[in-house]
């Protein structure tokens, strides 16, 4: 008995612990690799960041627009309308908007969208055992497939990033519409409240976010088993890895932001 | 420039299809058809409870640490650390925690769906299914829903408790500007039990659309092993933009013009 609950409680998390340290070894072998010459993922780097941003836009452009409507913009205009101070929402957007929603949107849209179109694209390949030909052919999967994804989602999820605060910020303007407010109080508390901290923590943790993405998504396509349901089963782990991962790595980013930038703190 | 276009409208050829799968699903549920395979929907609903509750409980927390350390730094700057309770209370009730369920629904169980449907849908399975006299729609896509009926609102529910400790352990614990007592003074203060039913109804509606999305993608996908996959990915990214649109109505129905809170008259 006390041994068929130790194997129950104890093999999966021998295994989900293998599986964060060969995540670990990928990034190892992938930033290796993406330094060390020679080059030739250029082409396919191209390649993954337009596929990328053809996927993404969308998604993008109508989840941060709604999610900033809805989250800060109209509770926050809820309680700031009961003290007459409808112009402070732009300094909360600041909050909510530039250092929340915009990362935590980019990553769950790069996750859900183009890490997912990753892990089954590499994880078809894996299944028709196209990999293992590349290996016999001498081509490093990891410098030609992985590196490139990797640059490219990093490059995206952070150039994303800007593009998702731009559409979070039309939420906001939208509520103070709503409430009739001129907008010049909008735009006077934002951008006395914003620093130049928060724009740069915003995309640098942006470009973490979709440097844990590909390796989570690249890790669970490459090492893909089983036929069909395999693929499938990899894509769903994938995306429930990746955004564990990015979410854990958000509240400690955040933790270590605010607490270390006290400037961040004072209202303007 | 057409191209750019191209996926966008596919979207919505495909929101179309997914609302007459979705309607014709629930339809079942509600004449009663599905009871035909109780026992399935139990097991359905075992599975989700074993699978998924912890994965959700997990990503909850994350994100109710989250949501203490924001609050308390917000209300640290104005100046009445006091009142970190009020952005924890809405945060979490109102916004976070459905967002959070929903996200966390449609990776984890939405694509689970998909995988598991679509591997059976290209392994013929369904269609011998269908040979078999059993109506494969009724005992794989409408036992998966009443499943989620049965089991997310209590999942929800604990879900709930777990983001609350993860807020008052980050306001409390962790930035400490504010004794236990006055944090849940105000954060009781700024909530209500019409604001829990409301939030329960938000997280129910986005797993049903979860759930159905989910069955609409399995049930249809085709292609061999690269369909299946494809058919997750798509799942998800029809997902996550259905997930934020039923959260921002949600928003508007309930809170839009009532604040609910217990300020000025």
């Amino acid at each position: 008995m006390a041994q068929q609950v130790l194997s129950r409680v104890l093999l999966p998390a021998k295994s989900s612990f293998e599986q964060v340290g060969s995540m670990m070894l990928l990034t190892a072998q992938t930033i290796v690799a993406a330094i060390r010459p020679p080059y030739p993922y250029g082409e396919e780097l191209v390649g993954q960041f337009l596929f990328a941003l053809k996927l993404c836009w969308f998604p993008l452009l109508v989840s941060t627009f709604v999610l900033c409507f809805g989250a800060p913009g109209l509770q926050a205009a809820n309680a700031l309308s009961l003290f007459g101070a409808m112009d402070r929402l732009g300094g909360f957007f600041v909050l909510a908007a530039i250092r929340q929603i915009g990362p935590i949107v980019t990553a769950v849209v790069v996750a859900g969208v183009a890490g997912t179109a990753i892990t089954a694209d590499l994880g078809a390949r894996k299944i028709r055992e196209e990999l293992d030909a590349l290996q016999v052919l001498g081509v490093d999967p990891v410098k030609n497939l992985v590196v490139p994804r990797f640059l490219a989602l990093m490059l995206i999820t952070g150039l994303l990033d800007a593009y998702a605060l731009v559409f979070g910020l039309a939420g906001g303007i939208l509520v103070e519409l709503i409430y009739q407010q001129p907008l010049g109080g909008f735009f006077a508390t934002l951008s006395s409240n914003a620093s130049i901290a928060d724009l740069w923590g915003s995309v640098v943790m942006c470009t973490l976010f979709g440097a844990i993405i590909a390796i989570v998504c690249c890790y669970k396509g490459m090492t893909a088993t089983g036929g069909a349901a395999g693929v499938g089963r990899a894509v769903n782990q994938a995306v429930v890895i990746s955004f564990l991962g990015v979410f854990a790595f958000l509240y400690v980013f955040t933790a270590v932001l605010l607490a270390t930038n006290p400037e961040l703190q004072a209202i303007r | 420039m057409i191209g750019w276009l191209d996926a966008p409208r596919g979207w919505l050829d495909s929101f179309g299809e997914i609302a007459r799968f979705g309607a014709r699903v629930a339809g079942l549920v509600y004449s009663g058809r599905v009871f035909g395979f109780f026992g399935e929907s139990l097991r359905q609903a075992g599975i989700l409870i074993l699978g998924s509750a912890l994965v959700i409980w997990v990503f909850v927390f994350i994100l109710g640490l989250q949501c203490g350390i924001l609050g308390a730094y917000l209300f640290r700057a104005q100046g009445a650390p006091g009142y970190a309770g009020l952005f924890s209370a809405w945060c979490d009730l109102r916004e976070a925690l459905p967002y959070a369920f929903g996200y966390i629904l449609s990776a984890k169980v939405g694509t689970g769906i998909v995988a598991e449907l679509g591997a059976m849908r290209i392994s013929d399975e369904i269609d011998a299914l269908e040979v078999m006299g059993i109506e494969p729609v009724t005992f794989l896509a409408a036992t998966r829903l009443l499943a989620a009926w049965i089991a997310f609102p209590f999942i929800y529910l604990v879900g709930i408790a777990v983001m609350y400790s993860a807020s008052w352990l980050a306001v409390v614990e962790q930035v400490g500007d504010v004794s236990s007592g006055g944090y849940l003074l105000i954060f009781w203060m700024f909530q209500n039990p019409p604001d829990l039913i409301y939030s329960l109804v938000k997280g129910m509606a986005m797993a049903t659309v979860i759930v159905l999305v989910g069955c609409y993608y399995g049930y249809t996908a085709r292609g061999g092993p690269v369909g299946v996959g494809a058919a997750t990915a798509q799942s998800m990214v029809v997902n996550i933009i259905l997930v934020h649109i039923v959260g921002m109505l949600g928003t508007v129905v309930f809170w839009g013009a009532n604040p609910r809170a217990p300020i000025g008259g």
